[in-house]
């Protein structure tokens, strides 16, 4: 955020949060001292469970002080103290950005990034940039790119992509700045920044910090106020409205639609203050690994009793610089392509927009999109209303998802492999087949490639009718290289291969990271393309 | 509100578009809707297809056609010019056949606002893409405020001024707000529900049940048949429903039972008519041409039969329908063929061994 903007920031959202609480305690509902109380309670449980640390003791005096005023205060003191509690917070979201810093810092993070890639020294990558691989060769941009490039200058913008890996935000902050956009804002998670090379580009790229452990809804109310005064008044956002990084492998369906939800407060707010342009965009993306750094912790993760995972992960491959130093070179020296797809882009409502910024309908006539939030009142927020449009809005970002998700060879084998086993093994629940493999360890490579040619046919007809992207290997090349081609990654940068060739046969090392790397081409009904072959009797 | 909003002409303008309601159709039931809003004190439009039939409600105020010799309320204006309904009403109903639902709402998509909320009193669903009345809606219009309508509505008898009651089912609380505001009277009673889809298939496939009932009526089969008809029936629209989206509980409440037991058990029913027709011998094409409407149901119980073996749910009262519409099978056979299934519990489908 633009210093010029921070205090301004700092005094109106501060004041909404506040305004909005006493509104609603004038309304019949929580009065401020329950407010406050119900904050220092949730603070309170949060420090308990921290490590001690000068941050930590600060906070335990903030809160035990205005837990000592609370006691004997006036309406008048209290709404002071919840000003200097939600003032707090802001200021703890916002950070340090600096637009001078974010140009000076974009220019040097894609050689920094890529003399990680390469893995040599600072020095060298001063002196010798030349002979790095491109990182415009390694990350792909596709899609609807011009249209993103567009829309960006005729409103504000949430660029809303897939999340499966931290390396996400470097990868869709390079895209951004490729395209020659201005930096967008966007909400990391503390841990983050406690790596301290990620932490350095996070706090000068425009991020802002979500503390996660933070559970109080009144912070929640500041984080989204946050990110929609900030659209307001021009920023565009990077929200991953999946919440968090799928811990199945597969393309989020179910969003969360909170952050999301801040576009169209955003654009009501506008209309309300006639602003010059109020239109807040919202362009899906989807960020598609062929391997992904952090699979092995996040796929544990998604078994351990099936989505009562770990919310906040702090302890996975990210956190170990040598895993991600691996994980790279493994990326450098395959030749392997990181894809980021740009969908079209849509309004706050879900309805497509044309080149011109317009909203259209589902026949693509052009519509008036103020008339959705139009009352007796004028413009104005509704809050079961929005809620409706928001969740709508929801489905067709899960939508551009899937249509714009990117297979990728690994996808492809694993997801034959691991139906195969499925069929071989149909009365197994997902956890025996996952520790037993049905009895069987391995498949003859002729049936590996049997179910890829049965999957590929599916696969490029749905490419055809756009429901799905594929990779140029994937979209032309034969089977046997596209098998070949997901055994040799399959091979590299994982603890143990996912899957290996001895001679003639295929052996799953890791069912596990097989399941995961599945996962990404399931909900497109592709599973009855291999229904249809004959099933042989395992060896 | 400030009195300087008091003043604005666009505002009155909007309040004015508040208080006429649409209805887009105009039979029997579309034309019950327009009393409906007219008794609740609203100015009516009614679009009609026909000018001859859009002349006799302004001049003579009946629709003899649907409605015999009902006089029909003042307030209701009836037009052949569908974008003046679409431009000056904020509330419209549509009550056209289900077949008939996409191309009127493709023609509406071309005047309708985002502020518009568009209610389907229409059962059915559409054939190929089992989309509900409100998908369609939704994917001809630019309107999100959508909703649905059903419940034991029969139409001769609200005419009649018998009181009755409905659910208006919307994702969004100002349809059901609207609506209850242009509908509630003494004698009408409107309840609000969340489960839009509950509600349109239960209004749809309901009247596979009635013509089914229909059939057993004519074939005297007794009283005790046709609860069990209903019954059993009712436990396969529950399992359509719910693979579709619906709620359960929404098939007990008045879009479902409800509406069950006026349709199947009252001669007033145009699909229960069909019914009457089969079991007399009547070839189908015979019965519609003398029923001189449309009967949903018959449609509907090719669009189900076919939904349902895609998801995969057994539909056997609904196969059997279908053997008689459009198989020309007895109705004595069928009812034989549904009498010798397997013997099974009764909540869970589970097989009893009954032994050979």
């Amino acid at each position: 955020m633009r210093a010029e903007d921070k205090e301004r920031v700092l005094v109106e959202v501060t004041s909404r949060v506040v305004q909005s609480r006493i509104r609603a305690a004038a309304r019949g509902g929580p009065p401020l001292d329950h407010v406050l109380n119900d904050t220092l309670y949730h603070e309170r449980k949060r420090l308990e469970r921290e490590p001690d640390t000068p941050a930590r003791r600060r906070d335990i005096a903030f809160w035990e002080e205005i837990q000592r005023s609370l006691a004997r205060a006036s309406e008048e003191e209290l709404r002071e103290l919840l000003r200097r509690v939600v003032q707090r917070y802001v200021l703890e979201i916002m950070g340090h950005f600096s637009e001078p810093m974010y140009h000076a810092a974009t220019r040097v993070v894609p050689h920094a990034l890529m003399g990680l890639l390469n893995g040599v020294s600072p020095q060298r990558l001063l002196h010798a940039r030349t002979e790095f691989r491109r990182i415009e060769d390694t990350i792909l941009i596709g899609g609807e790119a011009e249209s993103f490039r567009r829309i960006a200058r005729m409103g504000t913008v949430i660029l809303a992509p897939t999340h499966s890996s931290h390396l996400d935000s470097p990868v869709a902050g390079w895209a951004i700045y490729h395209l020659g956009l201005p930096p967008f804002l966007y909400g990391a998670g503390l841990n983050l920044f406690h790596n301290p090379l990620v932490g350095f580009f996070l706090n000068r790229l425009g991020a802002y910090r979500v503390d996660r452990r933070k559970t109080a809804p009144l912070y929640k109310d500041t984080l989204k106020e946050y990110a929609t005064f900030s659209l307001e008044i021009g920023y565009h956002n990077l929200f991953f409205p999946g919440g968090t990084r799928s811990r199945s492998g597969a393309v989020e369906r179910k969003l969360k639609l909170g952050l999301l939800g801040t576009g169209l407060r955003a654009f009501i707010h506008n209309l309300r203050l006639h602003r010059p342009r109020p239109n807040v965009y919202v362009v899906p993306a989807t960020i598609s690994f062929p391997l992904v750094l952090e699979a092995e912790t996040l796929i544990d993760d998604h078994l351990q009793r099936e989505g009562k995972g770990r919310y906040i992960i702090t302890d996975d491959e990210f956190s170990r610089p040598r895993r991600v130093l691996e994980f790279l070179k493994g990326v450098i020296q395959l030749d392997a392509r990181i894809h980021i797809q740009f969908c079209p882009p849509l309004d706050v409502f879900g309805n497509r927009v044309d080149d011109h910024g317009r909203s259209l309908d589902a026949r693509g006539r052009v519509i008036d999109v103020t008339r959705y939030v139009l009352t007796d009142e004028g413009y104005a927020h509704d809050p079961d209303r929005d809620a409706q449009y928001t969740r709508e809005l929801g489905e067709a970002v899960a939508a551009s998802f899937r249509a714009y998700n990117t297979a990728m060879t690994t996808h492809v084998v694993a997801f034959a492999v691991f139906q195969t086993y499925r069929r071989l093994a149909p009365h197994l629940d997902l956890f025996r087949l996952l520790r037993t493999r049905g009895g069987v360890d391995s498949l003859p490579l002729a049936d590996v490639h049997q179910a890829v040619r049965a999957l590929l046919e599916r696969l490029r007809d749905a490419d055809d009718s756009g429901r799905i992207r594929l990779t140029p290997l994937v979209r032309t090349g034969e089977v046997s290289d596209i098998v070949a081609d997901a055994l040799r990654l399959f091979g590299t940068y994982h603890t143990r291969p996912v899957l290996q060739r001895r001679g003639d046969r295929v052996f799953p090392e890791d069912m596990n990271l097989l399941y995961y790397y599945h996962n990404r081409l399931t909900g497109y009904g592709f599973e009855d393309a291999l229904a249809a072959l004959p099933r042989r009797e395992a060896a | 509100m400030s009195t300087k909003d008091a003043k604005n002409p666009a505002r009155d303008a909007r309040s004015d578009r508040w208080n006429r309601i649409g209805v887009l159709g105009g039979g029997s039931w579309g034309t019950t809707l327009a009393q409906l809003a007219a008794a609740a004190g609203h100015d009516v439009e009614l679009w009609v297809r026909r000018s001859e039939q859009a002349e006799e409600i302004n001049e003579n105020h009946t629709n003899s056609r649907y409605l015999g010799d009902y006089r029909l309320d003042e307030h209701i204006v009836a037009t052949t010019d569908l974008e003046r309904v679409a431009t000056r009403c904020g509330f419209i109903l549509v009550v056209v056949p289900s077949a008939a639902l996409r191309d009127t709402a493709r023609a509406l998509g071309d005047f309708v606002q985002g502020d518009q909320i568009l209610v389907s009193a229409a059962k059915g669903v559409e054939e190929g893409t089992f989309h509900t009345m409100t998908q369609v809606l939704r994917e001809e219009t630019c309107c999100r405020k959508l909703g649905a309508l059903g419940g034991p509505n029969l139409a001769r008898e609200i005419m009649a001024g018998k009181p009755a009651g409905t659910v208006i089912a919307s994702a969004y609380r100002e349809v059901v707000e609207r609506g209850a505001r242009a509908l509630n009277s003494q004698r009408f009673r409107v309840y609000g529900s969340r489960d839009v889809v509950g509600v349109e298939l239960a209004g749809a496939l309901k009247n596979i049940l009635a013509i089914a009932c229909g059939v057993a009526t004519g074939m005297e089969m007794g009283d005790n048949a046709r609860a069990f008809l209903v019954t059993r029936g009712l436990a396969e629209m529950v399992r359509l429903g719910v693979a579709a989206g619906a709620q359960e509980h929404t098939f007990s409440g008045l879009a479902g039972i409800g509406d069950i037991i006026a349709t199947c058990f009252s001669p007033l029913s145009r699909n229960h008519r069909v019914g009457l027709g089969l079991a007399a011998g009547k070839k189908l094409d015979q019965i519609l041409e003398e029923l001189g409407q449309v009967a949903e149901g018959v449609r509907t119980t090719r669009i189900a039969c076919a939904w349902a073996r895609q998801l995969g749910v057994e539909m056997p009262i609904a196969e059997a329908m279908y053997q008689v519409l459009y198989e020309a099978a007895s109705p004595t056979e069928m009812v034989l063929q549904l009498m010798s299934r397997r013997a099974r519990y009764e909540a869970d489908g589970r097989l009893i061994d009954a032994g050979p």
